[in-house]
């Protein structure tokens, strides 16, 4: 299998706090690589650095073969990596149509025609579901819907890789299930995914592989089942962080 | 169908306004026609940036100023209006290159008094390099047709409708609005954002320049400051918000509501409109993001919904 | 040079009090307020009225500022309040809006009501001079600078020493933090707000001695904003030093290009500071 992405010596200072302290990781194609660990951690920041909205202090990473450390995120998007927000990010006052169709006009394989970008975002919005939505208004859409619109935002750009930052926090656990699915079917579809999520039920069924941050350094990396059972992994979860592993 | 409509109710719109000189006569009336079309450029190009980009620009009036500037000092050195016209729109934008660009670099919060600041700047520095009036001398005045002055700002005042129509529902225009309603989320999706802001402010400051020009062919004397007058900012801001920022038919209803009102208060109140504006501006941010359109459309969706039931029943 | 210096450090003592109440609802709220030159050219208007019923422009000057605290008081009640909630770019970006429309407004209702005519405020001692070391010092002009130091030293000490002022503080700080620890924000938002217009009564009555329209009170607020950029946003003690700094640089500007030059002085100043600091002085970075 060959390697997607390659990040080494990764590090980011903010001010005083070192948010990324070392973290070396690769991706290979097809996998979906779960990161864990308490709020805080980093791992949103990681995301960051990945889709080149901060360029690493120290380090490189590497995207198919490419050094991207710095590319802003504009130019990181249209090489085939896309992300979603943590906190969603939709364009309040387009359509939810609207929102997608500017992932296939732009992105990284745009349309050739704008008519074009729109079936293929009514497609898009299908396999989502949430095509009965299209022309409601961005911004007046319920929480579900605006995680729905950010997966169908990211998706849209066509990409090689997926950063999904907890896409599942808030769902029900039913709605958590369909989700689950959503990303099994996008990875059988030829997607690399990383995946950043708090429900450890998620992450097992999910991740080929796990790597867990604490305090911006990697602490374990292996298997999920793995991984749970380290030592190191379950203090970082209960010792420290007892506030945050509970809620 | 969308844009079928349109484009009807664009030759529509020609035609009447086309052939209005020849029911009307009086020289009142097209000069007020003549404003409307003005105004309307003037904040149909805002529009573009400020309306469908998100760059609240109180600078237009730089733009707008250097459009008549440059227009009035090529066209009075002799040579034919539509190639001064094209030179002074032209200088709008290499100003705009010059100084907005750099504008374009703050916090987009900050833009606004940025471009305020260079508004003011370029009012000062044009009033202390030209301090006397400019006035046409005998031959062009002999020589003045108001008709011609009308045409000129029809067409300045259509093109500028149509090339900011066709620029927001192509896929530039679709990374336009991206850009107002997120910067962020939109470069996460492969939008170059600042390419495409400077592209709005060019586009934009090219409009208003040639609205600069026709000021500039219009007015028989001026102070050569007076078209860099903060007004020329503040009024497409005005009646954009009004009439409901980022729609193509805002402005327009804006522009038309801003002259209807100085008309009927100019014969009695002296600047009662502005203040009656000013104060419909702060409720429209307040309580109508919208503007005037919105609620048009509210109306329409009401009316919609009793029809229906009024059917159903 | 050495008279242009005094007229630079007079004038800067000036825009240093301007600046004292944009900054504070800057630092604040992150509001930026463009009308408060437009108050300031308000409240001129009040002491010239009172001038003219026989009352000193310095004795009418705290009537001015609690009618003006006041009406900062129910403009902030009336629409200001409404932003409080939203994010900083929007609070910024909605209240420069909100501003902008309250300064067309104030200024078209003073040229209606007083016409577009240039003022001044003429007392017997408005003319006044005295010479040190062959210098001369305008009397009012210095009274502004003590003025100017007078008020800066005690809002100093109202927002280091009461309580009332360090809800301020903390408020400034961050919103949510400061609510939690029990202190109310919207009320301390209004405050300072209204706190803010208020001290425009000062400037006030030192433009008022000197000559005002409608209109001019946009250029006052430039002096004003242009000052907090330079000072750092958010802090307050700094504001005084950079109004001279703007005052000494306008004076030696108009030494070497000539008077019609001043006021491009610190508005290029401006836009250069924006342009190279674009982050300006926030430290976070932002996502
Ligand atoms: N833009 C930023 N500026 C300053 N500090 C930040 C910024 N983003 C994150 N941090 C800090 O970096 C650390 C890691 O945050 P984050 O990556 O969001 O954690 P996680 O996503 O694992 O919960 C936190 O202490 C956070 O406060
Ligand atoms: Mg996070």
């Amino acid at each position: 299998m060959a390697t997607l992405l390659e990040a080494q010596g990764l590090y980011k200072f903010f001010g005083g706090l070192t948010a990324i302290k070392g973290v070396d990781f690769h991706l290979n194609e097809g996998e979906i690589l779960g990161l864990i660990g308490p709020n805080g951690s980093g791992k949103t920041t990681l995301f960051n650095l990945i889709a080149g909205v901060f360029r690493p202090d120290r380090g490189s990473i590497r995207f198919g073969g490419r050094d991207i450390a710095g590319a802003g995120c504009a130019d990181v998007c249209q090489m085939g990596l896309a992300r979603t927000f943590q906190i969603t990010r939709p364009f309040p006052l387009l359509s939810v149509l609207d929102n997608v169709k500017l992932g296939r006009a732009y992105g990284s394989k745009p349309a050739r025609t704008l008519s074009l970008a729109e079936t293929e975002a009514i497609e898009i919005l299908d396999f989502i579901g949430l095509g009965t939505k299209r022309s409601t208004g961005a911004g007046r859409l319920g929480l579900i819907d605006r995680k729905r619109l950010e997966l169908g935002k990211a998706l849209a750009t066509k990409p090689k890789l997926l950063l999904l930052d907890e896409i599942m926090a808030g769902l029900n656990p039913t709605e958590m299930e369909a989700a689950s699915n959503l990303v099994i079917r996008i990875r059988d579809a030829g997607v690399s995914i990383i995946i950043i999520e708090h429900m450890m039920r998620a992450i097992l069924k999910l991740s080929d592989r796990v790597m867990v941050l604490n305090t911006g350094e990697k602490i374990a990396e292996g298997l999920p089942g793995d991984v749970i059972a380290d030592k190191q992994v379950i203090e970082a979860y209960l010792g420290v962080d007892t506030h945050d592993a509970q809620s | 169908m969308m844009r079928r409509r349109a484009w009807i109710t664009f030759c529509l719109a020609a035609l009447c306004f086309g052939f209005l000189p020849a029911l009307i006569r009086s020289e009142y009336f097209l000069n007020l026609f003549l404003m409307f079309f003005l105004y309307v450029t003037v904040a149909q190009s805002w529009n573009l940036l400020g309306g469908f980009t998100g760059q609240i620009s109180l600078g237009h009036s730089a733009f707008f100023g250097t459009g008549a500037l440059i227009t009035r000092l090529i066209w009075t050195a002799g040579v034919p209006i539509v190639p001064a016209l094209i030179a002074g729109s032209l200088s709008s934008v290499v100003l705009a290159l010059l100084v907005g660009v750099p504008c374009l670099r703050m916090r987009s919060a900050y833009f606004p008094i940025g471009t305020l600041a260079l508004a003011m700047i370029a009012q000062i520095t044009v009033a202390n390099l030209f301090p006397l009036p400019g006035s046409l001398s005998r031959g062009y005045l002999t020589g003045y047709s108001m008709l011609s002055r009308y045409y000129l700002a029809l067409l300045v005042a259509m093109l500028t409708v149509a090339v900011v129509y066709w620029i927001v529902r192509s896929r530039t225009g679709l990374a336009l609005v991206g850009i107002r309603d997120d910067e962020a989320a939109a470069e996460a999706m492969g939008v170059r954002t600042f390419k495409h802001k400077v592209f709005a402010l060019m586009v934009s400051s090219w409009l208003v320049g040639l609205g600069g020009g026709i000021f500039a062919y219009h007015q028989v004397s001026y102070y050569y400051s007076a078209p860099f007058e903060l007004s020329w900012s503040f009024l497409p801001t005005l009646t954009t918000f009004i009439g409901g920022l980022g729609t193509i038919a805002g402005p327009i209803l804006g522009a038309a509501c801003f002259l209807g009102l100085s008309e009927i208060f100019a014969i009695s109140l002296g600047e009662v409109h502005l203040v009656v504006f000013a104060f419909t501006f702060i409720l429209v941010v307040l309580f109508v993001p919208g503007g005037l359109m919105s609620i048009s459309t509210k109306i329409r969706s009401l009316t919609a919904r009793i029809a229906r039931r009024a059917t159903r029943v | 040079m050495g008279q242009t210096l005094v007229y630079g450090v007079l004038n800067g003592a000036l825009y240093g009090i301007i600046a004292l109440g944009i900054a504070l609802v800057f630092g604040v709220m992150r509001y930026l307020n463009l009308a408060q030159g437009s108050l300031i050219i308000l409240g001129a208007y009040g002491i010239l009225f009172l001038f003219h019923l026989g009352v000193d422009p310095f004795a009418s000057m705290p009537l001015i500022a609690f009618l003006l605290f006041l009406l900062g008081g129910a403009l902030f009640w009336a629409s200001f309040s409404r932003l409080i909630a939203l994010s900083e770019a929007g609070r910024i970006k909605n209240s420069l809006l909100i501003s902008f429309g309250l300064m067309l407004l104030i200024d078209n209702l003073a040229t209606l009501l007083w016409t577009g005519d240039e003022r001044s405020i003429t007392p017997a001692y408005s003319g006044l001079t005295f010479g040190i070391a062959g210098l001369r010092f305008p009397l009012i002009g210095c009274v502004g600078v003590l003025s100017a130091l007078v008020i800066i030293v005690a809002l100093h000490l109202f927002l280091a020493r009461t309580y009332f002022g360090k809800s301020i503080m903390a408020v400034s700080q961050d919103h949510e933090a400061a609510s939690l620890m029990g202190v109310n924000v919207n009320l301390t938002c209004l405050v300072s707000f209204a706190i803010s217009v208020g001290l425009a009564s000062i400037p006030s009555a030192l433009i008022g001695l000197k000559s005002f329209s409608p209109t001019v009170g946009i250029q006052w607020f430039n002096k004003g904003v242009i000052v907090v950029m330079l000072s750092g946003i958010g802090n307050i003690n700094g504001v005084f030093p950079a109004g001279l700094f703007l005052g000494i640089m306008e004076a030696i500007s108009v030494y070497f290009f000539g008077a019609p030059y001043r006021e491009v002085t610190g508005l290029v100043v401006f836009v250069l500071v924006m342009v190279l600091f674009p982050k300006g002085l926030f430290k976070r970075q932002e996502l």
